[in-house]
């Protein structure tokens, strides 16, 4: 029996792994590239504001542990007495507060905060609303209906309305806070999914996956899924831009976490007051921070839409 | 089609040693190379191929749109005696004029959905002749008219969502003549139709040809188009055209190895598995960056020599017919009568020997099925209850170890029967049973073991693997599912799999993005036949590749199918591939089976009216065949309200033979008439009569 040969000269490129190619996908785009440094920037700091990712103390909660700030050179609650409300110098980087705090530091601890609340709810809201929505593809008929009128319905409210209702009703926690993100950006996620669902099965391979007598989960989850992936992560990522500034925003209406967390939102709350008197690091210094973070990713999302698409 | 044409002597078109090239991140790559041709007033060229060979890259490069990043090269272009390379867009705009027409290959390309077909095509007079509105109504109506359009002062008010695609490509034609172009560029004009629109259309570009005496440049894969309404040809293969010659010429006497490979791997309608085979072309046509050193076909050759490996052959005039050129140094020598086909693509042995019958019942029973869909009715089941009958009727058995073949235009229910025998759709009525069990529910309510016995193979190549998977996952999936081998011989036997369609080993960790269309093909087959199924389901499996791969993939099928004993169900719009690979064969039409029987008895009188009206369509790779002028009108009326009495009376062109011009048609639902015990014709007309009909195919 003849076995046809490959050409020579036509290189099969290796299997990339599906770690490559993502990061692929993020390093061949400058604009992802640009972005990826921004966030970057801001994952480094929040990870080595101090010492706790290094210290072993730390991570078991050890009662001698106290924390040695490094990157963000001072503690978040550390108070300099007289040297409060200052503009930037050498010592105060970006300047203290009314208490005296360092902004530096506090901004620096804020990254923590913002860096786990943002993607942790994104994260849920993916994996709740891309569960509903590829159900509503992929079933129809009355099930379609009974998700996706249930996720309209949220849908209509404003969701800054939506945001202040939730935070109301439970009070202002980090875990109150994820659960408003959440609940407000599934059904955006839930009608991506579903629509992606929709078109991919038609496909021909989803009937071959039918005439195996495959499992409905099984065809969700492993057969159309998987080819959602591109889509689902560039609207993920651009969400946690956008979870950012969600969460910014609720810190500066009071919503978000208790004083005296250091959280972005609270800052610029808080310096909200003093600029008239001529102080205007903290709300500005904090915007920006805010401000840098969103950009960034979404230049990542930009980039790797771009790259997307050429990659089709 | 085939009177010598007096030539004017200045060409319309005169393309000589063109080069057009792409610019890449790594270069410049030459897509088309060295070609050189003319047309003239009244004469039609084609220019074949297999994908991917630059036809449409010199249809592009004739008008200079080629892109950002595309440029000509080399070479020149004359047009009516005047130089178009190297001018700017709007000198060359000056030049032509609208002495160049193009009609593309979807139409809906070409038309803007927003606007009224009237106003497309007054647009065209209006703007660029400056003529008056109602004076462009009257022409664009005239010629509406000239292209065969029905009811053309109607069309002129409808969007071009309203009319069918064989309407459209009508309009199409019509805009691009307006002008009355010296040069019409036709671009795969009729891949997108079905065989009976397409034959069509075919005639009216052949009629159009001679009234306008216009020159055309006709560009398609298929030699049965080529053979229709060309005068010459020129085979093109990796950018190179590799042998010009009269339409006959090349039918009769091609004189280079491509010609003949691809002459060697399309069916001939008439011709079935156990009286010829197809030997396909192995390999594929190479990148325009990954061109050979030599001749650019000599990997794929059979007669290649190391001299072709050195030297790249230049266009040569053969010695006996100056008008036949052919790019290969053994253009004298090679003769395609005395060509034996070699190891490598050695056609499948012993393909009519088929497995006795195990069992006395039938293997699969079919009985009065029907399919419907709930259509225009809201959730809440308000709203006026429509249904799409798209099977309607249907009733056949079919006996272990065959094939039977479906045939029938777009429309007419073909997939969605067989989607309902293998329980992708709910079943609305009648039964399907196989071996004795019932199949008439879902996939999803029946046994593991009824499931595994019937497989699918898919139409698009591009969409039968999931893209997420490597190739080697893909097949495992039904060997685990079905528990066909131990779990430790999985790897082994989809290896087995992989050799027994042709692949190696190396391809079990491949990505489908990786593969060309008939690789995946290949893979879409071994996955069907990885649970040793006794019945396979093959929607199209070919009608997506290139001939060459088309003939490999139905030997393939063939091969697999007899060494297993498999039965299959085998759908297509080409007759010819039907007639090569099946058994038996079904024309359905509107929901319902017309005509059934074995394979060589439906290619002759006495057959339906409408099988008769599907053959004399179907474009013969062979410029000496006479067709019979049958043709069908309109397009297949809507499933949701079928005609009464016989379906196809709307559209018959017999109904003559009746009494009363077939009165009887519209009222009562035809008789089925035996020809023989395994040979029926759905219709009114008596048997004797339709035996006297003329063959719709036959040898000049």
């Amino acid at each position: 029996m003849a076995i046809a040969k490959p050409l020579p000269r036509i290189s099969i490129p290796r299997k990339p792994s599906r770690i490559g190619a993502a990061i692929g996908l993020v390093t061949r785009s400058r604009t992802a590239l640009v972005g990826l440094a921004i966030v970057l920037f801001w994952v480094v700091v929040a990870l080595f504001a101090d010492d706790c990712l290094i210290n072993p103390a730390c991570w078991v909660g050890s009662k001698n542990y106290k924390s040695t700030p490094l990157l963000a050179r001072y503690g978040w609650e550390e108070s300099f007495r007289g040297e409060q409300m200052q503009d930037p110098s050498a010592k105060h980087w970006l300047g203290t507060d009314r208490q005296g705090r360092d902004l530096w530091a506090r901004i620096a601890h804020g990254a923590r905060i913002i860096l786990v609340l943002a993607p942790a709810s994104v994260l849920l809201a993916v994996l709740i609303g891309g569960a509903l929505g590829l159900m509503a593809g992929y079933f129809g008929g009355w099930v379609d209906e009974a998700i996706m009128r249930l996720l309209d319905a949220l849908l209509a409210f404003p969701q800054i309305l939506l945001y202040l209702v939730i935070l109301a009703a439970l009070g202002p926690s980090a875990v109150n806070v994820v659960l408003a993100i959440v609940i407000a950006g599934t059904p955006g996620i839930a009608r991506l999914v579903r629509s992606l669902t929709l078109d991919i099965k038609t496909r021909d391979y989803i009937a071959a996956a039918q005439t195996r007598g495959e499992s409905a989960w099984y065809i969700m989850f492993v057969e159309i899924l998987p080819n959602a992936r591109g889509p689902i992560l560039i609207d993920a990522m651009l969400r946690i831009g956008y979870a950012v500034f969600a969460i910014g925003t609720l810190g500066f209406l009071g919503l978000g976490l208790p004083p005296p967390s250091p959280d972005w939102g609270s800052i610029v709350n808080a310096g909200r007051k003093f600029i008239q008197a001529g102080h205007v690091g903290d709300a500005v210094f904090a915007s920006l921070a805010t401000a840098s973070l969103v950009v960034g990713l979404n230049l990542m999302a930009d980039g790797m839409q771009e790259e997307l698409n050429r990659y089709r | 089609m085939a009177q010598p044409i007096e030539k004017n002597p200045q060409p319309v078109i005169a393309v000589s040693d063109l080069a057009i090239a792409y610019e890449t991140r790594t270069g410049d790559v030459r897509a088309v190379r060295d070609v050189s041709f003319e047309i003239f007033r009244g004469e039609t060229m084609g220019l074949v191929g297999e994908s991917g060979c630059g036809k449409s890259t010199v249809a592009y490069g004739l008008v200079n749109y080629l892109g950002r990043n595309g440029k000509i090269a080399n070479g020149d272009i004359l047009f009516q005696g005047k130089s178009m390379v190297g001018r700017s867009a709007e000198a060359l705009r000056k030049l032509r004029g609208n002495q160049i027409g193009m009609v593309y290959q979807d139409p809906m390309t070409s038309l803007n959905p927003v606007m009224r077909v009237g106003e497309q095509m007054e647009e065209v007079l209006t703007v660029h002749q400056n003529m008056g509105k109602d004076a462009a109504r009257q022409r664009c109506i005239a010629m509406l008219k000239r292209v065969y359009m029905p009811a053309p002062e109607q069309v002129m008010d409808r969007y071009p969502h309203q009319i069918s695609g064989g309407q459209q490509q009508r309009v199409v034609i019509a805009m691009a003549l307006l002008n009355n172009p010296a040069l019409l560029i036709m671009d795969e004009p009729t891949t997108a139709l079905d065989v009976t629109v397409e034959a069509a259309v075919l005639d009216l570009i052949a009629d159009l040809r001679r009234d306008f005496d216009t020159a055309i440049l006709f560009i398609s894969h298929n030699l049965g188009v080529i053979a229709r309404v060309c005068d010459k040809v020129g085979v093109m293969y990796a950018g190179e055209l590799v042998e010009t010659a009269s339409v006959q010429e090349i039918f009769a006497n091609p004189r280079h190895p491509y010609t003949q490979g691809l002459l060697r791997c399309i069916p001939r309608l008439g011709s079935d598995k156990s009286s010829s085979v197809l030997h396909p072309i192995p390999g594929r046509v190479p990148a325009p960056d990954q061109l050979p050193p030599g001749c650019v076909f000599e990997p794929r050759c059979q007669y290649a020599k190391d001299a072709c490996r050195s030297a790249k052959p230049k266009l040569n005039p053969l010695s006996t017919n100056p008008a036949h050129r052919s790019r290969c140094i053994f253009a004298e020598e090679i003769d395609a009568s005395a060509w034996l086909p070699p190891d490598l693509i050695a056609a499948p042995q012993n393909l009519h020997e088929s497995k006795p019958a195990t069992h006395a019942g039938p293997f699969l029973r079919v009985s009065d099925l029907k399919t419907h869909y709930r259509h225009g009715s809201n959730l809440l089941g308000l709203g006026k209850k429509e249904y799409v009958k798209a099977v309607d009727g249907v009733s056949f058995d079919l006996i272990r170890g065959k094939t039977l073949g479906i045939v029938g235009e777009s429309g007419s229910g073909k997939s969605t029967l067989v989607k309902t025998i293998i329980g992708l759709e709910d079943v609305s009525g009648g039964s399907a049973e196989f071996v004795g069990f019932d199949i008439s529910q879902r996939t999803g309510k029946r046994d593991l073991d009824l499931i595994k016995e019937l497989q699918m193979v898919f139409q698009n190549p591009d969409a039968t693997m999931n893209p997420s998977y490597s190739v080697g996952h893909q097949i495992e999936r039904p060997l685990r599912r079905f528990n066909i081998v131990p779990k430790e011989q999985v790897r082994d036997e989809v290896i087995r799999l992989l050799r027994a369609v042709k692949l190696d080993e190396h391809y079990y960790d491949r990505l489908p993005r990786q593969l060309s269309g008939g690789e995946k093909q290949r893979i879409g087959i071994a996955r069907a036949f990885a649970g040793r199924p006794d019945l396979v389901l093959a929607d199209e499996p070919v009608s997506a590749l290139d001939v060459s791969v088309q003939a490999a993939v139905l030997n393939l099928l063939m091969e697999i199918q007899s060494e297993r004993g498999t039965t299959m169900i085998f759908i297509a719009h080409d007759l010819s591939v039907v007639r090569y690979l099946c058994d038996y064969i079904a024309v359905m039409y509107l929901g319902q089976i017309v005509e059934i029987g074995p394979a060589e008895s439906i290619y002759n009188p006495p057959y339906h009216p409408y099988t008769e009206s599907l053959l004399a369509a179907v474009p013969v790779p062979d410029p000496t065949v006479a067709h019979s002028n049958i043709r069908l009108e309109g397009s297949i009326p809507s499933p949701i309200n079928p005609p009464s009495g016989c379906r196809f009376h709307t559209r018959c062109p017999r109904r003559n033979l009746l009494p009363n011009n077939g009165a009887i048609c519209e009222q009562e639902v035809p008789p089925w008439h035996e020809v023989t015990a395994e040979h029926r014709v759905h219709c009114h007309i008596p048997l004797d009569q339709l035996r006297e009909i003329e063959s719709a195919v036959k040898a000049r």
